[in-house]
């Protein structure tokens, strides 16, 4: 029995090695492309390592004050939305798990209904409604529509895992004397953490990565997120890719590690919240 | 986002200036114009194969992906991180990345096709009309897969230990134990994601957008960088047209996916 | 999605943000990015030297020239147009009766000092519409030391030499590119008019759009030729934008000749990898003619604003202010005062003696403002390996009328 068990494990390695080196592939030709000097960058027949190798070149991207400040508003609206989403999808959620309600399958559909508006659509009203709030080219016009578009997600996540969560448990907090408001906090949401992870990074990653709503509402250089302003790298007058990569590779990083850090939660918070 | 698509449909019933200026209400005019382009049916059948190839490709892809990932072995946490990668990567940044991997002259693909010998000579993935669908869809299946496969990685979860063990006693194959009993346990998890993945990839615009940029015309267009060619970059030049273009897609979508969830019987997976 | 909490959030952060003040008088100034050294610094500080001489506050946006057909539409649709706007086109706009006329918002002194040439280039139904900012002209590049190792021995005059030129180019090898032709939809409207003009043709004959002339066909013919039966073009043309595609390629060393313009050899001098040189363009008729191209300022009609756009402009065409952006972006002048100040330089030699000769597309007729954006969409199928030049121009045509009637 030993045998066919050890080559098992071996092949599952060997297929989870090849599956890593495919996905990252495009992503190292980007990092060996960012440690690229400028004269390297065009050159036949292509090589995939630098000659020389310019680690500066992550400097002069992380020196420039433009970048610095894309990362700020990346950062500020990916956090911002991402905390709105939560506050308000939490209640919300808890409030439609515990009383009756005209059940998931009208609300999953009602879920995949907002996300069939595409931003793309929507950026001339979008404008329009921010420009009458003289929200234009502020944090919070990005902020506010980040939340909008990915609320109804987690509420449909964080309702699931709410629902699953024995009512009993509550019941006995309330003998116990405690108010509504604190059962939610001490009792239900510590035991609702893999989908709360679940939803902070869909919330996160969306709002990290959303690109033609930002194009559209900032057009101030200094307050584009990064998404918008590392494709300045690369435009009609300028074609440097070393920094292009040098950007996204720093952009990638801080998602990749958040990820990380609390995968472990985020197939839970799946498993319970959305597809049970 | 109720008053955006209020505008939307707003504008899809008045007609534009180029320069964006209000010149009274056309009623559905503009729906009507739209069924006269020329281009429309390349347009819808560019969409079509662009959809369903990428999502079909990605789900069986996912599938094989989520039964690896959900297996044990040394490493698979690390394995599972980097799958986390091009989905951490925004879809500009990777389709800039592709952009330069594809290039004819300097491009990494080329050179390595060619230093293998398996390409007599560099192609033009992006600018040849016979690879660039296909070049774009592969990088569509490629940021699809780390969502789907998260998300069947989800329903594998649920799947309860004893079930397999069961099938095994009664002698099943592995490949019979895996159609019989956990695919259709999937369901609902499949389910779920090939609904997200269709409306993800309906309205995906950087990739094509970003990759297709430099060929002319609407040959390979999707119906989303479609509406954004009218509206701004083509000779039509109509945000009249192009709210139009936004509406029907909106209303495709809805039919597209209700009559899919109708087929598969979601109530019954909901159960 | 708008439940009441999200409202009360716009309100509680529209309020706490303080991040968008529109307090005072303001006036939105919308500046196409043409550089990412030059454009910002010169620009505010042009913002605050008029702050501080007229008290009014300057909102300036500066926008990629990739979104800024998207963002001004966006603007009016939603009925909030700047004040004053840089923009390539500036027909359309006159033509919906948004925009000032010269007499309103400029100086009789600065309206007298354009170059007569960019000033008719500006004007919709005889009047002043589009203020000129800037200028440019295309040269012909060529890579001398391509030219030597092929035994070129002089930059070609004739259509002929020149496909003798690109052919020896292109038979030294080594991924050496005889001519890079961009014909894709950055900017093939102005590849175009620079080969259909030296073919004899042109965008209009008298008062009608002549597109589809014979000349034009044969012209359209060549290029397809260029490409698929000598092959002494890069690979697919007709899908190769100008500045990443066509102008890298030369910068690499790779391509015997190209179109450029001045701001391209500013690029060339910095980096310092090709000796090139350049000429007039190659033509078939007796004298070579070149693209002008004129970029515009506009000042939009809103309720009071008409001093405030007034003195901004005015400041911009201070000889002083608007020479130094011109001079630091690498363009040409657009005023007689300009001209004389910048004739001093060498470097600008070839192109401010190309521009007595230069023509303008018909950026007056609004009707152009659609005919580009169809040329650049679609002449590139011409010169595809199954291409029907003209056909093409029959459809460029048929729509370029279609336009015109609306």
């Amino acid at each position: 029995m030993a045998e066919p068990h050890v080559a098992r494990r071996r092949a599952l390695t060997v297929a989870g090695v090849l599956l890593s080196v495919s996905v990252l592939a495009p992503y190292l030709v980007m990092l060996l492309t960012a440690l690229k000097p400028d004269a390297e960058l065009r050159i036949t027949p292509p090589r995939l390592f630098p000659v020389s190798w310019r680690v500066t070149n992550f400097l002069d991207v992380v020196s420039d004050p433009e970048f610095r400040a894309w990362l700020r508003s990346s950062l500020v609206v990916a956090s911002a939305s991402t905390a709105i989403v939560l506050l308000a999808a939490t209640p919300a959620a808890y409030y439609t798990a515990r009383h009756r309600f005209p059940g998931r399958a009208a609300f999953l559909f009602l879920v995949l209904v907002t996300q069939m508006f595409a931003p793309t659509t929507l950026v001339v009203g979008l404008y329009r409604e921010f420009f009458e709030l003289s929200l234009v080219n502020t944090y919070t016009a990005l902020i506010l529509t980040n939340a909008a578009f990915n609320l109804a997600f987690a509420i449909w996540i964080l309702r699931a895992f709410f629902a699953s969560i024995p009512r009993e448990l509550e019941e006995a907090a309330a003998v116990d004397g405690c108010g509504r408001v604190r059962t939610l906090c001490s009792i239900v949401l510590p035991l609702a953490r893999p989908a709360l992870v679940t939803a902070t990074i869909f919330a996160f990653i969306a709002a990290w990565n959303e690109y033609i709503v930002a194009l559209t509402l900032m057009t101030d250089p200094d307050k584009r997120p990064l998404t918008v302003g590392i494709t300045t790298y690369v435009t009609a007058y300028v074609q440097h890719w070393n920094h292009l990569f040098a950007a996204s590779v720093i952009a990638i990083v801080p998602v990749v590690l958040l990820f990380a850090l609390i995968e472990r939660h985020l197939v839970t918070g799946l498993t319970a919240g959305g597809v049970k | 986002m109720v008053y955006p698509a209020i505008v939307l449909v707003r504008t899809s019933l008045a007609r534009y200036s180029i320069t964006g200026r209000h010149q009274g209400w056309v009623g559905l005019g503009n729906y009507a114009r739209l069924l006269g382009q020329e281009a429309l049916p390349t347009v819808v059948s560019n969409t079509i194969v662009w959809v369903l190839t990428i999502v079909a490709v990605t789900l069986v892809l996912s599938l094989g992906l989520a039964q690896l990932l959900n297996a044990r072995f040394p490493g698979r946490n690390v394995v599972r991180w980097t799958l986390i990668v091009p989905w951490a990567a925004s879809l500009i940044v990777t389709s800039k990345l592709f952009v330069w991997i594809y290039d004819y002259y300097f491009g990494i693909l080329n050179g390595a096709l060619v230093g293998l010998g398996v390409l007599g000579g560099p192609v033009d993935w992006l600018g040849n009309d016979r690879t660039v669908m296909s070049a774009m869809i592969a990088v569509g299946v490629f940021v699809s897969l780390p969502f789907t496969t998260y998300v069947l990685l989800a329903g594998l979860a649920t799947i309860p230990n004893d079930v397999h063990e069961a099938a095994r006693v009664d002698g099943a194959s592995p490949w019979r134990a895996y159609r019989s009993v956990t695919l259709p346990l999937l369901k609902p998890a499949l389910l779920v994601a090939t609904a997200l993945n269709v409306i993800y990839v309906f309205n995906s615009f950087p990739i094509v957008w970003t990759l297709n940029d430099r060929n002319p015309g609407f040959a390979h267009d999707t119906m989303i960088t479609y509406m954004y060619k009218i509206a701004f970059r083509s000779g039509l030049r109509d945000v009249g047209l192009a709210a139009a273009v936004g509406v029907v897609n909106v209303a495709l979508i809805l039919v597209a996916v209700a009559a899919y969830l109708r087929t598969v019987n979601w109530r019954d997976a909901e159960a | 999605m708008r439940t009441p909490l999200t409202l009360l959030l716009v309100f509680v952060m529209a309020f706490t943000s303080g991040a968008c003040g529109r307090g005072g008088s303001a006036i939105t100034v919308v500046i196409a990015e043409y550089s990412k050294d030059h454009t910002k610094p010169f620009w505010q500080g042009l913002a605050e030297q008029y702050t501080k001489q007229t008290g009014t506050k300057v909102d300036l946006r500066f926008i990629d020239w990739n979104s800024i057909d998207q963002q001004v539409s966006t603007m009016i649709q939603a009925n909030q147009p700047p004040d004053v706007l840089n923009l390539n086109s500036f027909s359309s706009y006159a033509k919906d009766r948004l925009l000032y006329s010269a007499d309103e918002v400029l100086s009789p002194k600065t309206k007298d000092d354009f170059i007569e040439a960019f000033a008719r280039g500006g004007r919709y139904q005889g009047t002043l519409y589009g203020f000129p900012i800037l200028s440019s002209a295309r040269a012909f590049f060529y890579n001398q030391d391509l030219f030597a190792r092929a035994g070129i021995a002089a930059p070609p005059k004739t259509w002929d030499e020149f496909l003798d030129a690109a052919t020896k180019i292109q038979k030294l090898g080594g991924g050496a590119i005889g001519y890079a032709l961009p014909l894709g939809p950055e900017e093939a409207q102005a590849e175009w008019s620079i080969w259909m003009w030296n073919g004899g043709g042109d965008w209009k004959s008298g008062e009608q759009w002549a597109i589809n002339s014979d000349a034009n066909v044969a012209t359209l013919s060549f290029l397809s030729d260029l490409a698929n039966r000598h092959k002494v073009t890069q690979v697919n043309p007709g899908k190769t934008n100008r500045t990443d595609g066509a102008f890298q390629l030369f910068k690499d060393g790779k391509v015997g000749m190209v179109m450029g313009f001045s701001p391209f050899a500013k690029e060339l001098d910095a980096e310092k990898k090709v000796r090139y040189g350049v000429a007039a363009m190659p033509t078939r008729g007796s004298s070579a003619v070149t693209l002008g191209v004129e970029d515009y300022l506009m000042g939009f009609k809103k309720k009071d604003n008409q001093d405030a756009v007034k003195k901004f402009l005015d400041l911009y065409y201070q000889p002083e202010n608007i020479t130094k952006w011109i001079t630091a972006e690498g363009f040409l002048p657009v005023t007689k005062s300009g001209l004389t100040q910048m004739s001093a330089n060498e470097k600008l030699r070839p192109y401010l003696d190309a521009l007595p000769n230069a023509r303008l597309a018909p950026t007056t007729d609004p009707a152009w403002d659609k005919v580009k954006l169809d040329v650049q969409q679609n002449i590139g199928r011409a010169v595809q390996p199954d291409g029907k030049p003209r056909q093409v121009l029959d459809e460029l045509q048929k729509n370029a009328v279609a336009s015109g009637g609306r």
